[in-house]
């Protein structure tokens, strides 16, 4: 055991520079000045700025970087607030079909998002239409949008973490003349307010990364989020490789910040249960 | 648990929302798939098309070999992640390892990165004349490698690109799945005299197979739908190497605004991708016919 | 996965699996597309489409029925 415990050590070493390669060239390569671009050397040559400053003194990426916080945070407290509402409806009531309703939910997560392109362009501009106002272009439209993926999980996670909270602290609660929303503000929500965290954090970097929906269904500085500042960024510029690794390292730090948080949750939510992380 | 009907009130908000950008836009399309619809064209109202779009559809040469591109990529992937998936698992499996935690932290970095970056630090790694991957693929290996004029270069790279996106994934969950399972029956299957394959073949497959047949499911399902990446890689070329399914109908609907069409294809790849993932539900929850 | 149980209505039919009422529904659809869409790519030119929705119903029929 113990010789392929040391194999085992070295394989990590070995699978973690691996993993780690792609991320650490990005960052080599927003460090390094243009006239050093083309340098094949994998280390970092001199500390250099320049390029994260370009890219935080352009007006357009903030203005995109502040649509992507507020569309993913509206996103994530959105969907943890109604997750909670039916996780508790469906871990605390019988409901008729309840199992189906909560199959259906789930299955929203696994639709493919191409598919469903079209139809959600063409309802946001010629059907949810409100006088002058349409859901096309709107941080509005981006948020609800993100509920399809966002939701079911959400759901799936609280449900779990509220079937894990006993049923004879609800009852104590009830049998003190509590009512249902004091039971679900005074008992639930304390208890739940790690699960909370977890899926707060998980449904906002969720909404962070997403390009597809983003890039269809917005058009201007009004809605655009930083994933379509990349893209658009790569074929507008083709060369600047600099600035672009520079912007792509500023996509990835939010996750690579709470990634510590959420690891173990991760895998466990990613299939829906079916495994512990 | 309460019998009662309040429990609907608190499910109502969340099966509105899905039900608004959820399910509408799928009776939406089917029904725009019957027409001829283009916002663009002489006459730019829906007219009947019938069966029209769909006939076209199947004659598309560029549409399916888009989709058979998409099928055979998600088969390798799939297949390989698992594959290596399973066998680093089992060599990371040492029980006491200093840092697992941290290792292990590092290994879903890969899940949490965004696609659109995962894409572009990709295609910085690998665009030719800069990455560091062709400069030293000639230089220690004398390989010409250039995803911008060779098809398989382009196709290798994007699957290359998802190993190292999804395996740790795939490690994760398998590791979780070994974990958890009960030792009895292998030391029983030791001690019975089984051979390493016999044990893994007819012990840990079938004690696994639920974990396993999940891992598939999600990774098909990812697998089917990649999109970004690809994009950021390559746009889906060089011609239309790597050009998958969704990039397909994403670049092709948009600018030609043909969406009777758009909706047929639509359609026929959400057909494909639901006929999969039931045969594999199927397999998932283990319902044999015949023996009860 | 806790809420993803069999229901209890299901049955052995001719089916390779066991069925139930919802899953006979959804594999007759499915059949009926497939059909459909080979038939607009192979036959078309020599039987019209109606022949294989005629085929395709009584298919359907059969397996709902002793699926």
């Amino acid at each position: 055991m113990r010789r392929s415990g040391l194999a085992s050590f070295l394989l990590w070493i070995g699978l973690t520079l691996l993993t780690l390669l792609p991320v650490w060239w990005m960052l080599v390569v927003s460090m390094r000045p243009r006239v050093k671009l083309y340098s094949k050397s994998v280390l970092i040559d001199a500390v250099y700025w320049d390029n994260f400053l370009a890219v935080l003194n352009s007006a357009t990426f903030l203005r995109y970087l502040w649509n992507s916080m507020l569309v993913a945070t509206s996103n994530a407290a959105l969907v943890c607030a109604l997750g909670l509402l039916a996780a508790f409806g469906l871990s605390r009531y019988r409901i008729s079909g309840g199992d189906n309703v909560f199959f259906w939910l789930i299955t929203n997560r696994m639709a493919p998002p191409a598919v469903f392109l079209l139809p959600l362009f063409l309802l946001f501009t010629k059907w949810f239409v409100f006088g002058d106002a349409m859901l096309f272009d709107t941080k509005i439209g981006l948020i609800l949008l993100y509920c399809v993926f966002n939701l079911p999980f959400a759901i799936w996670l609280l449900k779990g973490m509220l079937d894990g909270i006993p049923l004879e602290l609800d009852e104590a609660a009830r049998v003190d003349g509590a009512t249902t929303a004091q039971v679900l503000s005074n008992v639930i929500l304390p208890l739940a307010r790690p699960g909370l965290a977890v899926t707060f954090i998980l449904t906002w970097i969720f909404a962070w990364n997403e390009y597809l929906f983003a890039a269809t269904l917005t058009s201007s500085a009004n809605a655009r989020t930083v994933t379509t500042a990349l893209a658009e960024y790569v074929s507008v510029t083709g060369t600047n490789w600099g600035e672009m690794a520079a912007m792509a390292f500023l996509t990835t730090l939010p996750a690579l910040i709470v990634l510590g948080f959420v690891q173990k949750h991760i895998v466990a939510g990613l299939t829906f249960g079916a495994l512990k992380g | 648990m309460r019998r009662s009907n309040i429990g609907w009130l608190f499910l109502a908000p969340a099966t509105l929302i899905l039900f608004v950008v959820g399910f509408i836009p799928f009776l939406y399309i089917l029904y725009v798939g019957f027409f001829d619809w283009n916002s663009n064209a002489v006459d730019p109202t829906l007219r009947w098309a019938g069966l029209q779009n769909y006939r076209n559809l199947v004659f598309d040469a560029t549409f399916l070999n888009s989709l058979a591109r998409t099928l055979v990529f998600a088969f390798i992937v799939v297949v390989s992640e698992l594959l290596l998936g399973y066998v680093l698992a089992r060599a990371l499996m040492a029980d006491r390892l200093w840092g697992r935690q941290f290792f292990r932290t590092i290994h879903t970095l890969p899940i949490v990165v965004a696609p659109i970056a995962v894409g572009a630090t990709w295609r910085l790694l690998c665009v030719p004349g800069f990455g560091i991957i062709p400069y030293y693929l000639k230089l220690w290996f004398g390989i010409d490698y250039n995803i911008s004029t060779n098809a398989y270069h382009a196709f290798g790279t994007a699957i290359v690109m998802d190993l190292w996106h999804w395996t740790p994934f795939v490690t994760l969950s398998l590791m979780a799945g070994l974990t958890a399972l009960p030792k009895e029956p292998l030391e029983q299957a030791q001690i019975d005299g089984g051979n390493k394959l016999q044990i893994f073949w007819y012990v840990i497959v079938p004690m696994l197979k639920p974990v396993l047949l999940t891992t598939v499911f999600i990774r098909l399902m990812d697998a089917l739908r990649s999109v970004d990446e690809v994009w950021m890689l390559t746009k889906g070329g060089p011609a239309e190497a790597t050009r998958f399914i969704g990039l397909h109908i994403w670049i092709n609907v948009f600018p030609k605004t043909d969406y009777g069409y758009g909706a047929a294809m639509s359609l026929l790849t959400l057909y494909v991708t639901i006929v999969l993932s039931w045969l594999l539900f199927v397999a998932m929850t283990g319902r044999k016919g015949g023996a009860q | 996965m806790g809420g993803f149980q069999p229901e209890q209505s299901e049955r052995d039919g001719f089916l390779p699996i066991r069925t139930n009422g919802f899953d006979r529904g959804f594999i007759s659809v499915v059949i009926l597309i497939l059909v459909h869409l080979l038939w607009m790519r192979f036959l078309e030119g020599l039987l019209p489409l109606w022949v294989a929705t005629v085929l395709c119903l009584a298919l359907a029929v059969f397996i709902i029925r002793k699926g």
